[in-house]
């Protein structure tokens, strides 16, 4: 079930009173069995059956790597369970993208009908668990992390309810630790928790899906559209994917939250990056710290003798890698490769940006810090275009028609109600109002500093402005959901 | 006595790749108490190291690396174990 849905909010309470009111020794299994359940209600067995593979080979071969002593034997173990996972992952993303309608395969076959029922074959969750899966095998490997030897525990550990549909990826030495810990109920950790499910809620119900009302009709129709109104819409978009995929993460954090279990972080004000680079450090942190660890430093490690040009391959390779675990599709290809270009440029830019700011007689200040960011942004939105577009041919007509003209902005802007537009751009101030008192304290503990009768307001005022303004008639699936 | 001139060695490539005229290395410091020594530096400190001493290290062992001691373990093991 979504997390933006009534199911999920008469689940959610449920499973944590049977949680709480049951001894500690057990609560695992309600942990378990009620995340299991969660996975369920998606209503395709093939999922269970991946979830199922991936947890039962992965849980052997961990103890089998952690419990080799021959160098060669924890090798071939480790590259065993690096292909199954990654054997499930592609067997199922080939599936989905085989039955889902109206969307030819790689390959030129037709549409299969191997799950009528529901028209097509659902990968959500796999693409996460399984590379979390591999960076749990490859650090037994290393002997960063430790195989855990109670299958349950495990099996929580992939299939966790909070983070089995889009993450965040969680290392074994983070997450394992704390589902050994006995539960204690914490009255603060749970506020915070309850707030940041709010705070989800309003980004994804109240922003999100109102930007995907005006940034849709662009981008599925590009041939009745030219001009600035592509420019517009790949601003909505950036704007609509960031905020659907947080609201997602801070529900999955502060779901987590009230069963003792902290979350990693996955966002940072990622459209405040001065680089690229910095970007990634911002941006789906748990998957851009995946990726950096498990494919490019190995890969940065095999070129070292190819010096400069050795490390831009292996961050175009690694970008290559993220674009199609993203999806086989060709603008996940190119929106991997551009970010992987961006990177590879940056890597033979850096080392002279400091003479080259000094002949131009930049000095690092607010304005250079202005720059960079508006750079950055604009190159990650070129990105986003390749990344949205329902084909390559409507990114290529999308990019060679931006500059002409005004082209049917008002229209776009008018296409519903003038409140629509208002609702936005309130909404949209009230995050950035936050943004900004999140850089000058923590703002939790201002929220909680205040009154109860000031704190209580702000609660019913958020819950009230998610009842009236959230899309309730038509709410989008969350975009990584898909991934 | 030779480990410590080899500490030593290993100190003045690691202070040339960074470009660094002195830093206090020791066997527990990291690449990223270390000024400069980022990612992209990274894969180029380690194959100047392996020209300076001659060796060759498997890329499995440079991924496990945490400290500069590990790589001073690293190649007191390639001097031994060679013929």
């Amino acid at each position: 079930m979504p997390f933006n849905s009534l199911q999920y909010f008469l689940f959610l309470p449920s499973v944590l009173l049977l949680f709480h009111f049951t001894r500690d020794r057990w609560r695992w299994v309600v942990l378990l069995l009620g995340s299991l359940g969660f996975y369920a209600a998606l209503g395709d067995p093939y999922l269970l059956a991946a979830l199922a593979t991936v947890t039962m080979t992965t849980y052997v071969l961990g103890i089998r790597i952690g419990g080799t002593r021959s160098p060669r034997g924890k090798t071939a173990l480790l590259w065993i369970g690096i292909a199954i996972n990654l054997l499930v992952l592609i067997s199922m993303k080939i599936l989905h993208s085989m039955t889902v309608t109206g969307n030819p395969s790689p390959s030129g076959i037709g549409r299969l009908d191997l799950f009528p029922a529901t028209g097509s074959i659902l990968a959500i969750g796999v693409s996460y668990y399984t590379i979390q899966a591999i960076s749990y095998l490859v650090d037994i490997y290393l002997e960063t992390g430790e195989a855990e030897s109670h299958p349950g525990r495990f099996a929580l550990y992939l299939s966790v309810f909070p983070k089995i549909l889009q993450g965040p990826i969680e290392r074994g030495r983070d997450l394992i630790p704390q589902l050994r810990s006995p539960y204690v109920f914490d009255y603060a950790g749970a506020r915070v928790g309850m707030l940041r499910i709010a705070g989800g809620l309003f980004k994804k119900m109240v922003i999100a899906d109102r930007l995907a009302q005006y940034v849709n009709p662009v981008y599925d129709n590009v041939h009745a559209y030219s001009g600035v109104v592509f420019i517009v819409a790949t601003y909505l978009y950036a704007l609509q994917i960031y905020y659907d995929f947080s609201g997602y993460t801070d529900i999955a954090l502060g779901s987590a939250r009230l069963f003792g279990i902290r979350l990693t972080e996955n966002f940072r004000n990622p459209y405040t990056a001065t680089s690229i680079a910095d970007f990634w450090r911002r941006w789906h942190i748990s998957f851009s710290r995946w990726i950096l660890d498990y494919i490019f430093r190995p890969l940065q490690m095999k070129f070292r003798h190819g010096g400069t040009g050795g490390t831009a391959v292996a961050l175009i390779l690694t970008f290559l890698a993220s674009g199609f675990w993203h999806g086989f599709g060709w603008g996940f290809v190119v929106w991997g490769l551009l970010h992987g270009l961006f990177l590879a440029c940056s890597v033979y830019y850096k080392p002279h940006q400091r003479s080259i700011y000094q002949k131009l007689a930049v000095t690092a200040g607010w304005k250079s810090a202005i720059w960079q960011r508006f750079i950055t942004f604009h190159l990650v939105c070129l990105a986003w275009i390749f990344f949205r577009a329902n084909s390559i041919t409507d990114a290529g007509y999308i990019l060679t028609h931006m500059f002409t003209g005004t082209g049917k902005i008002a229209r776009l802007l008018t296409s519903h109600e003038r409140l629509e537009i208002w609702i936005c751009v309130l909404s949209l101030g009230i995050m950035a109002f936050l943004y900004h008192l999140g850089n000058r304290r923590d703002k939790w503990d201002y929220l909680f500093s205040k009154p109860a009768a000031v704190r209580w307001c702000f609660y019913y005022a958020t819950a009230l402005y998610i009842l009236m303004f959230g899309k309730y008639f038509s709410p989008q699936t969350f975009i990584y959901g898909k991934f | 006595m030779m480990k410590e001139m080899i500490s030593e060695r290993l100190k003045k490539v690691i202070l040339r790749e960074l470009d660094l005229d002195d830093f206090d290395i020791v066997e527990s410091t990291s690449a990223d108490m270390v000024p400069g020594w980022d990612s992209l530096n990274h894969a180029r400190v380690i194959a100047a190291v392996e020209d300076e001493f001659g060796i060759r290290f498997r890329t499995l062992e440079l991924i496990a690396l945490r400290n500069v001691g590990e790589l001073q373990e690293l190649i007191d093991k390639q001097n031994r174990d060679r013929p």
